[in-house]
């Protein structure tokens, strides 16, 4: 769930409580998010209003790697968060980049000023977005000698790394999907074939086209081995050019890279046997789209319950004291009660 | 004496049930000669099944004869004969319906008990996923069913038994009913846990690709 999510609720939680000026002493916080994201803010006692909060990730391909940020990625930093914090140059030495927040320049309504710590929350999202971004419009097609695309692998997880390859026309994202058991193998491959079904019908022609297979792409030919071992099968989406113009970018850079959390979630909720309370609803819901909030509510142990009550009311139904032990009982009183014998509780007096 | 009797009794049930597996056997076969008549496939699904169940229902009525039997081996005991498998001449003969390779029931009997087994359609994967979860479900509240054994006998996916208790307490008839609906409901219950997780895999799927558009 949490991988899907813009927003980092720890660092939310650390910038309002500095913000609301709890913290009187001097601050500096290390935070670990997704086992590789490290953030560290900064507060001093002397100047609570400002906060310096540094980040480091690792690079979203290992073959773009560096220790600064790419270029692309801090004129978007820049550019988003141009009303609520500045960038420092140089960055805190170990960070890649560090953010300059003064919590007097944010907005003073309340709701306003939520709305702009939880977009200083999302950092990690904006720098993976530009960054996937940058790569998916200003890469160059790299052709192979049988006419074949290179494939760039990308980390977003760290155990879960994907696949992009970019040709003229159209790039092609291909993810090996690993379950921890058979059971969300099974859970995961139906929703696959609806995944396939849906996408090629006529409303989503506009969607990106999904293919799944069980055996790896032609595109992966090549590439190690221990990223064709999958128990999943490899999904395939086909984005062009459309998809990734205008406003629809930052959603589609985002679905992409949260693909495989999207499924993995999806198998947990139809696995999990817990009830969900309306709470919980609320928390969970992608985008907040009606039809969703209703799915959300799915639980299999609520369709079990219910059943299982219809099946145990039946069973009370026909369930019934009989009759006869009443019977028995009464025939017992008249028939089979011991007489009282008088004469042994009479005593005679012996002379 | 006593022993002989209820042998006697007992081969008198047991050849009653084998008439009762016998004529709707002939039904059965007579089903299928008529297959090229049917004119759509859900008609014969309906037959088969309608043909399967009453069978098991026969079999059911004649073999719930079970009265009051104390344990042979444990004195003051009572225990279900089906269950102990001790004393041989307690026990009638297994009858096994079965419509196909994958659906089938098997019922045993003894003096004073009789245990159901039943094998539900499994068609694909899923299927068996939803329908393993939700018969340990029920099994897990078997108290409240009564009949429901805690543990289904190898190779079933849940098994009944019924003692003489269970039968002087409640109407023979309904508990017959019972068991058939139940095997009518159980694949119409996890056909519709099917439907809802793909519907929700179709919902989520949409959701996900409309983010493109």
């Amino acid at each position: 769930m949490a991988f899907f999510n813009r927003v980092s609720p720890a660092l939310v939680e650390i910038l309002n409580k500095l913000q609301s000026g709890e913290s009187l002493t001097d601050f500096d916080h290390n935070l670990h998010e997704y086992g590789s994201v490290r953030y560290n803010i900064q507060a001093s006692a002397s100047s609570p209003q400002i906060v310096n909060l540094s980040t480091w990730m690792p690079p979203l391909s290992p073959e773009f790697s560096s220790d600064c940020l790419p270029d692309c990625a801090l004129q978007d930093v820049k550019r988003v968060y141009l009303d609520s914090a500045e960038v420092v140059e140089p960055s805190k030495q170990g960070y890649m980049l560090t953010l300059r927040i003064d919590f007097a320049e944010l907005p003073q309504r309340k709701e306003d000023r939520m709305k702009a710590i939880s977009e200083i929350s999302s950092l990690h999202a904006v720098i993976l977005s530009s960054q996937m971004k940058d790569m998916l419009w200003n890469l160059e097609p790299r052709y192979m000698g049988n006419g074949m695309c290179n494939p760039i692998k990308i980390v977003h997880q760290l155990k879960e790394p994907f696949f992009v390859i970019k040709m003229l026309e159209k790039t092609t994202v291909i993810y090996p999907m690993r379950f921890k058991d058979d059971t969300d193998v099974i859970l995961a491959t139906s929703f696959f074939q609806e995944l396939v079904d849906v996408s090629n019908l006529e409303a989503h022609y506009k969607a990106p086209r999904c293919t799944w297979s069980p055996i790896p792409p032609l595109e992966l030919r090549g590439e190690p081995f221990q990223y064709l071992t999958t128990n999943g099968g490899f999904v395939s989406l086909e984005i062009f050019s459309q998809h990734i113009r205008g406003t629809k970018a930052d959603n589609t850079v985002w679905n992409l890279l949260t693909f495989i959390s999207y499924v993995k979630y999806h198998v947990k909720v139809i696995r999990s046997a817990r009830i969900r309370g309306d709470e919980d609803v609320k928390k969970h819901q992608i985008g907040g789209h009606k039809n969703v909030k209703k799915l959300m509510n799915f639980s299999r142990s609520k369709m079990f319950k219910k059943r299982y009550t219809i099946i145990t009311n039946k069973i009370k139904k026909f369930h019934y004291r009989i009759k006869i032990k009443w019977l028995l009982h009464r025939f017992r009183r008249q028939w089979l009660r011991v007489q009282k014998i008088p004469l042994l509780r009479k005593y005679r007096k012996l002379d | 004496m006593a022993k002989k009797n209820s042998q006697t009794e007992y081969r008198k049930v047991d050849e009653k049930v084998q008439n009762f597996v016998d004529e709707d056997l002939t039904k059965l076969r007579k089903a299928i000669r008529l297959r090229p008549l049917l004119s759509n496939d859900t008609h014969q699904f309906a037959t088969t099944l309608r043909l399967y169940l009453t069978c098991i229902r026969n079999t059911l009525e004649a073999a719930m004869c079970l009265q009051n039997f104390p344990c042979q081996e444990v004195e003051r005991h009572n225990k279900p004969e089906v269950e102990l498998k001790t004393s041989p001449e307690l026990l009638l003969n297994p009858v096994l319906i079965c419509r196909n390779e994958a659906e089938k029931c098997l019922i045993e009997t003894s003096i004073n008990s009789i245990r159901i087994s039943l094998k539900v359609k499994q068609a694909d994967e899923l299927e068996n996923i939803l329908a393993k979860k939700f018969l340990r479900f029920l099994s897990m509240r078997a108290e409240s069913f009564q009949v429901l054994r805690r543990k289904p006998v190898q190779g079933y996916d849940i098994s009944f038994l019924i003692t003489n208790y269970h039968c002087e307490d409640m109407h023979k008839h309904k508990l017959i009913d019972f068991i058939v609906q139940f095997m009518e409901d159980i694949d119409k219950e996890i056909s519709e846990l099917k439907l809802s997780v793909n519907t929700r895999g179709r919902l989520v799927a949409t959701e996900f690709l409309k983010q493109f558009i």
